[in-house]
């Protein structure tokens, strides 16, 4: 599988949660429609799965180089947190966001084709290179489903009606979740520096900004641990995720990134 | 994370925001008035000193003025909340701009904000938050409670390898050692002090390799300067049979040479990888029109083959690094010779020094006969290692009690 054949895995998918989504919401009226609605969706998940899969193989090399690489593992793992919060929350609404985000992302992919390379440069071969970026990846998608969370909250709650009692457990626990994975990645990140560019931290752009996001989701939990308002909490959590998009996309875009050593795309 | 309780209360959140905004702004001011020249961090012994009289401070401030509302608020969570949005303040500087001496306008200049990692408003920050990140966490130690220990692996593992990788980035030395095939040095260049370094080793060069990635066929446009995408948006690798099309060209590979160089008839011939460039032989149609020739990357003494289709042109393009080593001899004042292999990511200890394959030859590719050797030298490493351990560690107890209390697990 190349990215030539990643439109028919994309758009398919995207079929499958839209429908599965249209059954669930369905389900809601008629219970015997909840298990249609989970196979539908789980179904759109399973073949952006198995496309990453096959794309690893044909690739040769861990499909985790380029920005358009890891919004493939974006799209995979985003559902899942959704599907996971329900299944053990029996929070629902969760996975709606999740899969318009994953949507989104792919749909990203589409209108901006990446640029199949098989080539991966000598600095990326390392045992970190797997860990790192993966552990990265979990923390991004848990920390969006934390924001979609806190603006649903938010959105729920506009017009000076109060939050619902105990909503925002959800984005509390995703953003906890998030932060530590956040911290696995930076940490790992520093060690893999060491081995490959002989120093652990240089204020390269890209480091700066994981760190201006680590800290960002370190000041919410010190936030919290001061009894903010939980208003004020959820519109932390939505904005923070901003932070991170900038640490993960925008780097690229800033005058900073010229000589950064993160600097992998082709395309 | 727990809630506070006692001193910390919310009230003193509106002096910590303007106290941590004072601090900033008498940083930058002292950076106004002095030329921007910066903070240099004492080397060795100095800075141990400065880090010993920190501990000094802070543990007995911690312990026997617990009670004093300075101090309590000094190391309390406002204060810190504060402190981390002012770390992150500093370093959305850093991160927007490039971090290079005397580049930026007059204010990014005056301010330091070009090296802002080194200004004094960033160590007055720092300094500051190490205070209330060590007071509180001797508040947490003191009485040791091991429902504390998750706070305190956290806490005091971010405290030591953010006040070690700080004060010890004076002590830590990087040279660049040029090796060249065949020859043995002990001398290293120190970019940044522009100095050379006599090192405690020596290093003997017996061979420089590297591997490259199969070239890649490619069609490039004189009039735009650009290589044209081909219709699959891949950068495929050259193999015999690999067919690439463009609008009106179809291209295919009848032959591939890893290496050759031209035979008696210019027909490029198999050779040794020594003196061999990359030849494919190619055939195809140019708006119906059928072609065929060989395409060669060149290289240091062979000039690179290619075919004119049209405007355009089909180009050989050499392979990028897939690897490269140094199969060096290194001898320790102490110790014999030990022959070793030097490869990125894969980086030889010596003497107390990490030695790191760093480049070669950029313009000679594989037939560099130079191979640049990073040097690295950081005493301060193993505590700062230490701290981010003690991190981790926190943060798994701190995900296991979250899953706990979220009923995850």
């Amino acid at each position: 599988m190349t990215w030539e054949e990643f439109p028919f895995a994309a758009y398919s998918s995207m079929a499958f949660w839209a429908l599965g989504s249209l059954v669930s919401l369905a389900a809601l009226k008629k219970d015997s429609l909840a298990m249609p609605g989970r196979v539908l969706m789980m179904t759109g998940s399973v073949i952006m799965m198995v496309f990453l899969v096959l794309f690893w193989a044909a690739l040769d090399r861990p499909p985790l180089r380029t920005l358009g690489e890891t919004r493939l593992w974006y799209a995979v793992l985003i559902p899942m947190v959704g599907f996971l919060v329900e299944f053990r929350w029996k929070i629902g609404w969760l996975k709606y966001y999740c899969m318009a985000l994953a949507a989104l992302f792919l749909g990203i992919n589409l209108m901006a084709p990446d640029v199949y390379d098989k080539s991966l440069m000598p600095a990326l071969q390392s045992v970190w290179f797997v860990p790192h970026v993966v552990v990265y990846l979990v923390g991004y998608v848990l920390l969006a489903a934390s924001s979609a969370a806190a603006w649903h909250l938010l959105f729920r709650a506009r017009g000076g009606r109060g939050l619902p009692e105990g909503g925002e457990r959800v984005s509390h626990y995703l953003a906890l979740l998030g932060f530590v994975f956040l911290s696995f990645g930076l940490v790992f990140g520093a060690l893999w520096a060491k081995e490959a560019w002989g120093h652990y931290w240089t204020w390269d752009p890209k480091e700066t900004w994981a760190l201006i996001a680590w800290l960002a989701y370190l000041g919410y939990l010190h936030a919290n641990a001061m009894n903010m308002s939980s208003r004020t909490l959820q519109w932390y959590l939505g904005l923070a995720f901003l932070v991170l998009l900038v640490s993960w996309f925008g780097v690229n875009y800033l005058p900073s990134a010229q000589n950064s050593v993160h600097s992998y795309q082709t395309g | 994370m727990e809630k506070h309780s006692g001193n910390d209360r919310l009230w003193s959140f509106s002096e910590s925001v303007v106290f941590t905004a004072l601090l900033i702004v008498f940083g930058f001011g002292i950076e106004l008035l002095t030329g921007a020249s910066g903070l240099e961090i004492p080397s060795w012994p100095l800075n141990a000193v400065v880090l010993a009289l920190g501990c000094a401070v802070i543990i007995p401030a911690g312990i026997f003025l617990r009670n004093n509302c300075y101090i309590a608020w000094l190391g309390g969570i406002p204060l810190g909340l504060c402190l981390i949005f002012g770390l992150a303040f500093l370093s959305f500087f850093g991160g927007i701009l490039p971090q290079e001496p005397a580049v930026g306008s007059w204010w990014v200049r005056h301010l330091r904000l070009n090296q802002v990692f080194s200004s004094w408003p960033f160590a007055l920050t720092v300094l500051f938050f190490l205070v209330n990140l060590g007071l509180s966490l001797v508040w947490k130690t003191v009485p040791f409670r091991s429902s504390n220990l998750q706070f305190i692996l956290f806490h005091a593992g971010f405290w030591i390898a953010l006040a070690c990788g700080l004060l010890g980035a004076s002590d830590l030395q990087r040279v660049i050692i040029p090796l060249y095939e065949g020859q043995e040095t002990s001398r290293g260049y120190n970019s940044r002090e522009k100095t050379m370094v006599d090192l405690p080793f020596s290093l003997y060069l017996d061979d420089f390799e590297m591997q490259e990635y199969a070239p890649q066929l490619a069609l490039y446009d004189p009039a735009t300067e650009q290589l044209v995408p081909d219709e699959s948006n891949a950068v495929l690798q050259a193999s015999e049979g690999l067919e690439m099309s463009w609008p009106g060209l179809t291209v295919r590979v009848l032959d591939y040479l890893p290496h050759g160089r031209p035979g008696s008839d210019g027909v490029p011939v198999a050779s040794a990888p020594e003196d061999g460039v990359a030849y494919v032989s190619v055939e195809g149609t140019v708006d119906g029109e059928r072609f065929s020739g060989w395409l060669g990357t060149g290289g240091p003494h062979v000039e690179p083959a290619f075919i004119a289709v049209g405007t355009r042109v089909l180009v050989l393009i050499p392979g990028s690094a897939s690897s490269y080593r140094s199969e060096v001899s290194i001898r320790g004042r102490d110790a014999g010779t030990v022959d070793t292999v030097l490869e990125v990511n894969r980086p030889v200890s010596v003497n107390g020094w990490k030695l790191y394959q760093m480049g070669y030859d950029e313009q000679a590719g594989r037939w560099s006969r130079l191979s640049l050797v990073e040097g690295v030298r950081d005493p301060w490493l193993p505590a700062v290692y230490t701290g981010f351990f003690m991190i981790l560690a926190g943060n798994v107890l701190f995900f296991w009690k979250g899953m706990k209390k979220s009923r995850v697990l």
